[in-house]
């Protein structure tokens, strides 16, 4: 393996690492909160994809505008998600609130068939990010692995800013200890669990509109295993914790890539990878790297 | 009387269910019979996952993944050699694999025991995991089990699946399938193996008290549910008679958890409504993606739309009917008859030393919960443990029943060391416990509960549950355990709420019931977890009286933990003392009364405080003085 090969797969993880890592985000922010694990959130992330795809593409809408419209499309319907399918249920057991997210999962994925139809569409890339910048060494980098990746950490960047340095940071935080004293010291919970939805579908959206940039389609059933494996990699990092869901996605998208690269013949394993590290941090670590240890009062 | 009758009703309602699938095939076209059948399957389907997850309480999304060992073990079986050697173009077979065969009703039981093989495979390590991880973990098992599937084409086919499978299941086979498993699982659950398995759902913690060891119930449980998975995929398999990875998405588990969420989480009866209706709906929606043709209009289809709906009556059920059809209901034809009540019966334990505790430590990282108890109990003692808010009491409690280990020092309980058991160990060793937050199984009836309690005293095995009627200790000791419940029931003066659900008993009677059940286990030791909290005077005077009263009539030894000093200073013969884990006394009512440490310990008074502060502190000095 030389050197150009090698800065490819690291790049290649590198950039998918992360995009699963702002998908973990989502997930972790929702479960920390709510303690539910919101199985439709895959399903944001191909609305993102899809919202963007409209734009510039159908409507030959500019770029930039195109990203906007889409994030906040998306977080849009994050937020009817949580307002139509979860808030009425939150005095029910988590059970109802899982089943209503499958629920609703299944719903936009089926509603976008219904829309869209089911036929993956191609996305034309933005010349510009595709236009490889050589280096010494004969090492050939394209702009979008670099940006995906820079995009993510300063995006997390900022969402570690606001929990840590903001108040709504602060009373999410304090929702996620104890969410019946939160409310008695005078915070509108739902307002901060909408604001934890809604950052999360936005972040979802970015990383849907990369996703459909770095493998040039959209599909109706995109969000299904990206979901999923970011979901894995936000328990892997331990669930709750936004620095650890980034840290997840980047050990995931490390191992998906390297061991591909270094093992050829276990391609058709792929996907099974994530599930395997999965399994293996539940067993040995059951509250991720970065969580913190329950104890189920007696 | 009651029971002949509803037999009876039972056996004509088979017989004439019989005789219509006997004449299905005249009645019903094809596109029925299929869907008659599908509904068999899924109600197999259902009910397994049900056993799994609505009433043991283990939330899975594997069911895909043991549909498809099942339905691969026995296509795999079925096919012939011809077939075999037909079908796999891009790798060949591996030799042993193709001439390998069975007759179908083999085969699928063959698949259902490999499901379960592998099912146990994955709930030994995976069911210490609890909640939404046991559900990720599984989850992520059912896609590996794909995965492999795909990649292991000399076994599998891989991606180009199976094709050709011979139809056998036919409409008999797949309602045969579901009456043998129907039969299996009613009974399973009307024993008092069953009420374990909901006991474990409704309070893992105090299942564990009960002397059961939870962990097992839970792998029975979990395999079990499996052969079903692997029973129902092999019938689906050879149903339409083509199979490959991708009809084993999580989306095949989605439906079969919506099947037992419309119907009911934990009935059995909610789950085969469940699969009637949604299995139902599903095939009469395709309507909607087909083109229609209303005279001269045509309304072209709309791939996608059926699914829209069907989320759609999946969220509008969950938010606005979330118990589903039946809730934890079970049909029972004695709803079409006045109700007659039943009437019970009577029956009694002896040692010197029976508990005592050394040296206990107790520490969470560098806190110290418990630093340095030691304290004997007698035969026939009742000893209270006493002191403020945080002293320790409770983990004293969760030490000597098993929930904790001690970071050091022993525990002896009738002579012999208990130190690192279990709590369902030490249950079994003769020890009960109370909580302080009432810990009942909650959708149990008020009898079922106590019964829960006497299920260590029974000697028949899970398994034979299955099929009572074969053996009969099953229902012999369940009778014999029923009668003593109620017999219990009786003096602790329950007996009129026995079949009420445990939950809405008013609060004492709760609290009763809780040290009902406790003694249903026989304990020579129990242990009380504020007995009186939340009673009233007069209350509180009644519970004086009865616990002296269950000393001497169940021949007990009592420790308890109790803040209300009136009932405590009555009815104990000893008084242990801890502040802050810290074993600052111990004597008499009356010593305990006059002790200053005591009065300071609970009022905080300044000269004491000083006390307490040296006894402290030399508590410490001690220690350092040790090291």
């Amino acid at each position: 393996m030389n050197l150009n090969i090698f800065v490819q797969h690291f790049i290649n993880a590198l950039s998918l690492g992360s995009l699963y890592g702002l998908v973990a985000v989502g997930y972790t922010m929702v479960y920390g909160i709510l303690r539910l694990i919101n199985f439709a959130h895959g399903d944001i992330f191909m609305l993102g994809a899809y919202f963007v795809y409209f734009a510039t593409i159908v409507y030959k809408l500019p770029w930039a505008v195109g990203v906007v419209i889409a994030i906040i499309g998306t977080t849009i319907c994050g937020l009817l998600v949580d307002r139509i399918a979860y808030k009425p249920l939150r005095e029910a057991p988590r059970i109802s609130a899982l089943i209503s997210a499958i629920g609703v999962s299944f719903f936009i994925e089926n509603f976008a068939v219904v829309v869209f139809t089911g036929m993956p569409r191609p996305v034309v890339q933005p010349p510009i990010l595709m236009q490889p910048i050589v280096l010494p060494g004969d090492v050939r980098l394209i702009p979008l692995g670099i940006l995906v990746p820079i995009v993510a950490f300063v995006l997390v960047g900022c969402l570690l800013w606001l929990l840590y340095r903001t108040k709504p940071g602060l009373a999410m935080r304090a929702i996620s200890f104890d969410i019946e004293t939160t409310r008695m010291m005078g915070v509108s919970v739902n307002r901060i669990i909408a604001l934890a939805f809604g950052l999360g579908s936005a972040l979802a959206a970015v990383a849907g509109i990369l996703w459909a940039l770095r493998y040039p389609r959209v599909e109706p059933f995109m969000g299904m295993t990206p979901g999923i494996k970011a979901f894995i990699a936000a328990v892997f990092g331990g669930i709750g914790s936004v620095p650890g869901a980034m840290i997840g996605g980047l050990i995931l998208g490390f191992v998906e890539i390297m061991s591909v690269a270094f093992f050829p013949t276990l391609s058709g394993y792929k996907d099974a990878f994530a599930f395997c590290l999965l399994i293996l941090i539940l067993l040995f670590r059951p509250t991720g790297l970065l969580g913190e240890r329950l104890e189920d009062k007696i | 009387m009651q029971r002949i009758r509803n037999l009876i009703l039972t056996i004509i309602a088979v017989v004439l269910f019989a005789f219509f699938l006997d004449k299905a095939p005249e009645l019903l076209n094809g596109y029925w019979q299929r869907i008659l059948n599908l509904i068999a399957i899924n109600a197999i389907l259902a009910l397994s996952l049900n056993l799994i997850y609505g009433i043991t309480g283990m939330f899975s999304l594997g069911h895909a993944g043991f549909m498809a060992i099942g339905a691969y073990v026995s296509a795999l079986l079925v096919l012939s050699p011809a077939q075999k050697n037909a079908m796999w173009i891009l790798e060949d077979i591996y030799p042993w694999l193709l001439n390998v065969n069975a007759p179908f009703i083999a085969s699928i039981i063959i698949a259902g025991i490999v499901a379960a093989v592998f099912g146990l495979i994955v709930a030994l390590p995976v069911l210490r995991l609890g909640g939404d991880y046991l559900g990720i973990a599984t989850l992520g098992f059912a896609e590996i089990i794909r995965i492999l599937i795909t990649n292991t084409a000399r076994l599998t086919n891989g991606s180009l699946g199976l094709k050709g499978i011979p139809a056998y299941t036919t409409l008999f086979m797949s309602w045969g399938c579901l009456g043998v498993v129907l039969l299996c699982m009613v009974c399973m659950l009307r024993s008092n193996f069953g009420g374990v398995l909901r006991a474990v759902r409704d309070d893992e913690v105090a299942a564990k008290m009960m002397g059961i060891n939870t962990f097992k119930v839970k792998v029975i449980a979990f395999t079990l549910g499996c052969f079903g998975g692997g029973l129902g995929g092999a019938l689906m398999g050879n149903l339409i008679t083509t199979i490959d990875p991708r009809m084993f998405m999580i989306t095949q588990t989605y439906n079969i958890l919506m099947i037992i969420v419309v119907g009911g989480l934990g009935s059995v009866t909610g789950s085969i409504i469940g699969s009637v209706l949604v299995t139902t709906m599903l095939e009469w929606l395709r309507f909607v993606e087909n083109p229609i043709t209303i005279g001269s209009i045509n309304i072209p289809g709309i791939p996608g739309m059926r699914m829209v709906i069907f989320s759609l009556l999946l969220i509008i059920v969950i938010i606005f009917r979330r118990e589903g059809i039946m809730g934890m209901r079970e049909f029972s034809w004695d709803i079409f008859f006045p109700k007659a009540k039943p009437k019970p019966k009577h029956e009694e334990s002896n040692h010197e030393s029976v508990l005592e505790v050394e040296d206990i430590v107790l520490r969470f990282g560098g806190l110290s919960a418990i630093d340095g108890l030691n304290f004997r109990i007698n035969h026939g003692q009742i000893v209270g443990l006493i002191g403020p808010n945080g002293a320790g009491k409770t983990s004293a409690f969760n030490v000597i029943s098993g929930f904790y280990k001690p970071t050091s020092g022993t525990i002896k309980f009738l002579g012999k060391s208990i130190g690192g058991l279990s709590p369902d160990e030490v249950c079994k060793a003769g020890m009960s416990r109370t909580f302080q937050n009432i810990r009942l199984f909650g959708h149990e009836t008020v009898l079922q509960n106590v019964m829960t309690g006497a299920r260590i005293r029974q000697k028949y095995s899970w398994w034979m549950s299955l099929m009572p009627f074969v053996f009969t200790d099953v229902l012999r000791e369940d009778s014999a355990v029923k009668a003593q419940a109620m017999n219990l029931l009786e003096q602790l003066g329950l007996s009129e709420f026995a079949e009420e659900k445990a939950s809405s008993l008013p609060y004492g009677a709760q609290r009763r019931l809780e040290i009902a059940r406790a003694l249903a286990t026989r304990p020579k030791l129990l242990l009380l977890d504020e007995p009186a909290a939340g009673m009233n005077p007069q209350e509180s005077d009644e519970l004086m009286k009865f616990i002296r009263r269950l000393r001497d009539e169940f021949d007990l030894t009592i420790l308890l933990i109790e803040h209300d000093m009136k009932v405590v200073m009555n009815v104990c013969d000893y008084i242990q003392v801890l502040d802050q884990g810290i074993h600052i006394a111990h004597g008499t009512p009356e010593e305990i009364k006059a002790n200053p440490r005591v009065i300071e310990a609970y009022l905080g008074h300044e000269d004491t405080d000083k006390e307490t502060d040296r006894i402290i502190e030399r508590h410490y000095a001690k220690k350092e003085g040790q090291k």
